[in-house]
């Protein structure tokens, strides 16, 4: 048996239990986060950014520790500035996700921490690679990561379509967070999404409220006498 | 058992009028038994400047060591006492330096500094500062002390009654507390009086020694 | 030579000296001190124009509290405070540590600084400690780019919000800012909800207690309101305390030490 304050332990590290999703579609890339951040059972932070730039044309979702996460981008987005100052032109989807696979692979024995890294660029279009726990890199058509994906598998095996339009891809996208919020702990708030193709970057953003219901969930109410007045159910019945 | 109580000790310092008192008790023991009553910790680092060390007396004695050798070169390259604020950051440094293998030591630092004006700070084993305005302490007998001076003390007292009231405070704390006790060191300094500012110029340290047991109590 | 060498002052980093020996006592059954953390409450919000942080001024050591009125607002640069809470030896040296190469940062650039240069130095310095470096801050500024609100987490994770709490006092203070908060805060408004986050903290949590210290920074201004509120005032000691007759104590030995003030050049000059 547990209490919500024994549970509570501050000290725990900072993580995403999260849900994120990088999906190809037919022209480009669509990524998709849950936005909360919590330490232990307590949220830490209920509407984070868990999908962060590295270039101008790639973005990268993050689960796992917030802070080995964060510094990977970090260094990511650091050495692909200067890749870009030499080049002399946008990197590309497949070395921005080289880098961060190297480094998640290099480092692996010290770092909690998977990755989606998701671009556009005009060599091979739309990419969307995987670099979970280890440091393998994986190119798929779409992938799913967080401790939100276990529920997650078997419904992109039915969902996903080969050459779906924008539209279909990020109504997926959204569908499946949504989905998952509704059945992980980890995962929760609001939905935010990257979509990312030749014309450049869409970020869209789905409040809590506006997300569909699913089996057995209830209305959102702004007030406990909204519970009260309505007749059934019988709010104290449980 | 904690660390804090092998050798056992209390220490504590309060603020006066333009004057400061700095106390131990004189007990140094390995747990339980007593291996001298005349034990020092209050160790001085220039005349208007003390720091107590409770804790550990291994590491009371290395880290003392220390700290004189780093007062003697700043003396060596500034030809001047350090000031007591600065001497707590001293201290602080060096117990922080050790954060992943500290030196079991919790000091008590009393001076005077340039204008005279008290100074006292305490800090944990890590050189977190706590710096006061009116009594610190540490030690073994620490939950002892911090309830004796939050009723004896009052802000403003002359050296007389300052000492009286540290003595008593002491005292009254070691009696509860098993580890440390033997009577008392204290060490009473205060700065030059307002008659005396223009004439002699001196201040004064007293140095008092005392043995619980033939305290007479009235 | 080896002595005289390891006893010189070193440059800064962490000695790992002592670690076998503490180990060695511990296996031996002796417990490892407690050290002096600061279980706070400490919060901070953007209003209209800037930054407010706020914190209590409880320290605690074990169930002991140690000070009744700390100072959890750090000085970062003139227009950047951070709160911290964790081990107090932590949140003083990570502050103090990045605060001086701010300060070296500007004599090098001549500019103000900047928050996020605050930030980054802080969470690299944490992350590359692991978590080991227990310092968890609220940081807040008004720089060049606006006013920036960030939480720093012992791990050298970051987070940037609109309003933020830290500390074992966090889910109370947290829960008025949630009730509460809105945008576009005024000042007075600012002020007056951060104070009731920081009693929710003193009153509902063990680890919070004492005063409300306020930060208000504003650009081109900071106000340190140290103890802004008083909410816990002494109401248990005698007017009159204890007093004892001089030579209450037995004393055993007395020894006077007249000391030589050391500008004596003018207290002569005086006493002709």
């Amino acid at each position: 048996m547990s209490t919500f304050s024994m549970d509570h332990d501050p000290s725990a590290p900072h993580s995403m239990g999260t849900t994120i999703i990088g999906v190809t579609y037919n022209g480009g890339v669509v990524l998709g986060a849950d936005s909360r951040t919590s330490t232990g059972m307590y949220v830490a932070n209920r509407a984070s950014d868990k999908i962060t730039q590295l270039t101008d044309n790639v973005y990268v979702c993050r689960s796992g520790s917030a802070a080995d996460s964060q510094i990977v981008s970090d260094y990511v987005r650091y050495f692909l500035n200067q890749h870009t100052i030499q080049l002399g032109q946008p990197a590309t989807v497949k070395v921005a996700a080289n880098l961060v696979r190297l480094l998640s692979y290099q480092n692996k024995n010290m770092l909690q921490t998977g990755l989606i890294v998701g671009g556009w660029d005009k060599y091979e279009g739309g990419q969307i690679y995987s670099v979970p726990l280890g440091g393998t890199i994986l190119r798929q058509p779409f992938t799913i990561g967080g401790s939100g994906s276990s529920y997650l598998y078997g419904f992109f095996d039915q969902a996903w379509k080969e050459g779906m339009s924008k539209d279909e891809a990020e109504k997926l996208v959204v569908k499946a967070v949504s989905l998952a919020i509704a059945r992980d702990g980890a995962s929760g708030g609001v939905i935010r999404t990257v979509i990312i193709n030749a014309e450049g970057v869409t970020r869209n953003f789905y409040s809590g409220e506006s997300l569909p219901l699913w089996h057995e969930e209830i209305e959102p109410r702004n007030s406990l006498l909204d519970i009260l007045s309505s007749s059934s159910p019988e709010p104290m019945s449980m | 058992m904690s660390i804090f109580e092998y050798n056992g000790s209390a220490l504590v310092a309060m603020v006066g009028k333009n004057c400061f008192g700095i106390a131990s008790d004189r007990r140094l023991g390995v747990q339980l038994q007593t291996i001298a009553t005349d034990f020092r910790k209050i160790y001085k680092i220039h005349d208007k400047l003390y720091i107590g060390l409770s804790g550990l007396a291994t590491d009371a004695q290395t880290l003392y060591q220390r700290l004189v050798f780093r007062h003697k070169l700043y003396l060596l390259r500034e030809e001047r006492n350090m000031k007591p604020e600065t001497f707590a950051s001293l201290v602080s440094a060096l117990l922080y330096e050790k954060r992943f293998g500290p030196y079991f030591c919790q000091p008590v630092i009393a001076g005077l500094g340039d204008d005279n004006k008290p100074f006292i700070c305490t800090m944990d084993s890590l050189g977190a500062k706590e710096l006061a305005k009116d009594f610190v302490v540490s030690g073994s007998a620490s939950e002892s002390l911090y309830g004796a001076c939050e009723s004896m003390y009052k802000p403003d007292m002359e050296p007389d009654e300052l000492f009286e009231s540290i003595s008593q405070a002491l005292l009254a704390s070691v009696d509860r507390d098993c580890l440390s006790g033997w009577g008392g060191h204290v060490l009473l300094v205060r700065g030059p009086l307002k008659e005396e500012w223009t004439k002699s110029d001196i201040c004064s340290t007293k140095n008092y020694s005392m043995l619980s047991d033939q305290r007479i109590m009235k | 030579m080896a002595k005289v060498m390891a006893d010189a002052p070193q440059k800064g980093g962490f000695s790992f000296d002592l670690c076998r020996r503490n180990e060695m006592l511990v296996k031996k059954g002796i417990q490892l001190p407690g050290f002096r953390k600061t279980g706070t409450t400490i919060v901070g919000l953007i209003f209209l124009d800037g930054v407010i942080l706020g914190a209590d001024t409880r320290a605690t050591e074990g169930p002991i509290v140690a000070d009744k009125n700390c100072e959890k607002i750090h000085y970062m640069a003139p227009n950047i405070y951070c709160c911290g809470a964790g081990t107090a030896a932590d949140t003083e040296a990570v502050t103090d540590m990045v605060s001086s190469q701010l300060q070296l940062h500007r004599y090098s650039t001549g500019r103000e600084s900047r928050v996020v240069t605050a930030l980054t130095l802080l969470k690299s310095h944490l992350f590359s400690y692991q978590g080991y470096v227990s310092a968890a801050l609220v940081l807040g500024g008004v720089d060049v780019t606006g006013p920036h609100l960030h939480t720093v987490y012992p791990h050298g994770s970051t987070d940037t919000l609109p309003f933020a709490t830290m500390g074992s006092g966090s889910l109370a203070a947290m829960a008025v800012f949630e009730s509460k908060y809105k945008e576009g805060l005024t000042r007075e408004e600012g002020i007056q909800l951060v104070c009731e986050a920081i009693c929710s903290g003193i009153f509902n949590d063990l680890g919070s207690g004492s005063n409300v210290d306020v930060c208000v920074i504003t650009k081109g201004k900071t106000e340190y309101l140290r103890n802004h509120q008083l909410p816990n005032p002494r109401t248990y000691i005698s007017k009159r305390g204890y007093s004892f007759a001089k030579g209450h104590t037995e004393v055993l030995s007395t020894k006077i030490i007249p000391l030589k003030v050391v500008e004596v050049a003018e207290a002569d000059a005086m006493e002709e």
